[in-house]
């Protein structure tokens, strides 16, 4: 598989949210406008490539029985790292992204791809991985974001382009769900073309 | 790699450390940056909520009130020009309404303009509520703000309901329990300022009747008493 494919695949064929149905919950709980899903899409790809970094390195040292808690306490500690590093040093980032951080930890994509694909290959490869699940993370959390905000708000990134009362159910939970499945059947679609 | 019980031990021990060894290596090294951080937006704050740009030509001067296990902060922001008060900045916590997640740290700033006492601006210090729901009361021009800002204080009635549309405050949508914890704060923040202006009594008996720790969450029964230290200031 040529470097392009293994990014191309993460986008398309093996999309995290649209095709592997893979961290539901983050994409439930953040997307209720596009730049939520976009933050949080851009903070998991940061630890999703981090992570598959560094467990491509030690994959050869840890015994099979042991690889997820092994692999949970990688992952754990990038987050808390990052995290930490970004209320020190960009507040006004971590001030908008903050939330999200910590729930980088319990997201099953990153734990997903340690296990499936970074467990299993180099270090370049695993980290190519990363960027192209982590993209297509983020374009999936941000396409249900705006979907939801521009039915529910009448905006899109904060910019208002409808006054007056909106749908607040695309902004709840179950707008969430609807969404969520109308845009999987949508993508769906268009992939099997 | 084949598992045996001395590998597994030796292989998590010696990740666990590792990664300890990291966190706190990256934590010592950055937690006075976030404590500066957090410092630099508590001041900036401070000037921004009673209208002022250039911080340099104005000072605060700070008094803390300790109610429960609660602070609350009122800087006196006086210009270095003429020794005028600018406005006062309340640091407050919603003491007696948590909100989704936990309690609400505000900033507020009041201004007096011809005997009335209003919210010139609010600034959000601390909040863990749903991002795009009550998470929203960290925009700049949300219907909360917009709501409160300009208002006589003295007039207002500190509840988000719709019954009387005059006295109270317009929820975030879809966020009534974070708009009443923020409306919440801006009731202690204007107690706070009560007090700072010697127009509210707090005294050590009101003190220690004073609700503590998270057991007030929710708990509506401790909503009479704010009101009835309203209403004593009212009357004077």
């Amino acid at each position: 598989m040529s470097k392009l494919q293994i990014i191309s695949k993460g986008i398309l064929k093996e999309n995290p949210t649209f095709a592997l149905v893979l961290g539901m919950c983050p994409t439930l709980g953040v997307t209720s406008s596009a730049i939520n899903g976009m933050g949080m899409g851009v903070a998991t790809m940061v630890v999703l490539i981090m992570s598959n970094i560094s467990i491509s390195l030690i994959k050869s040292l840890v015994p099979d029985k042991v690889r997820i808690p092994a692999f949970i306490v990688v992952i754990a500690s990038f987050v808390t790292i990052i995290e930490m590093l970004m209320q020190a040093y960009v507040p006004s980032l971590y001030a908008s992204l903050g939330v999200f951080i910590p729930l980088i930890v319990v997201n099953c994509v990153i734990l997903g791809r340690a296990e499936a694909f970074a467990s299993k290959n180099n270090v370049i490869d695993s980290a190519l991985d990363g960027i192209g699940i982590g993209l297509g993370f983020t374009l999936a959390l941000t396409a249900v974001g705006a979907v939801r905000e521009v039915l529910g708000m009448g905006s899109i990134f904060g910019f208002t382009f409808a006054d007056g009362v909106m749908p607040l159910l695309f902004i709840l939970a179950p707008g969430g769900f609807i969404v969520l499945g109308y845009l999987m059947v949508l993508f769906n679609k268009i992939a099997k073309r | 790699m084949k598992s045996t019980l001395r590998n597994m031990v030796v292989v998590l021990c010696g990740i666990t450390v590792i990664t300890a060894l990291l966190v706190a290596v990256v934590n010592n090294m950055t937690k006075d940056a976030i404590e500066q951080s957090k410092i630099n937006a508590k001041n900036a704050a401070k000037f921004k909520v009673v209208g002022v740009d250039d911080s340099q030509a104005y000072v605060s001067r700070d008094t803390t009130r300790t109610i429960g296990d609660f602070n609350i902060t009122v800087s006196t922001v006086v210009s270095k020009a003429d020794d005028s008060i600018v406005g006062y900045a309340v640091e407050a916590p919603s003491i007696l309404k948590s909100g989704y997640s936990d309690r609400i740290y505000l900033m507020v700033g009041f201004v007096e303009r011809e005997g009335v006492t209003s919210v010139c601006d609010i600034e959000v210090l601390s909040q863990k509520e749903t991002p795009g729901l009550g998470a929203n009361m960290e925009r700049e021009d949300n219907s909360l703000i917009r709501s409160i800002v300009g208002r006589d204080m003295s007039t207002v009635v500190f509840n988000v309901t719709k019954k009387d549309k005059d006295a109270t405050f317009d929820a975030l949508t879809g966020s009534t329990i974070s708009s009443m914890a923020y409306v919440n704060a801006v009731e202690t923040a204007y107690a706070g300022y009560l007090w700072a202006t010697g127009q509210l009594n707090m005294d050590e008996e009101a003190i220690e009747a004073a609700p503590s720790g998270a057991s007030v969450a929710h708990d509506d029964s401790y909503n009479e008493e704010p009101e009835a230290q309203k209403g004593d200031v009212d009357n004077e």
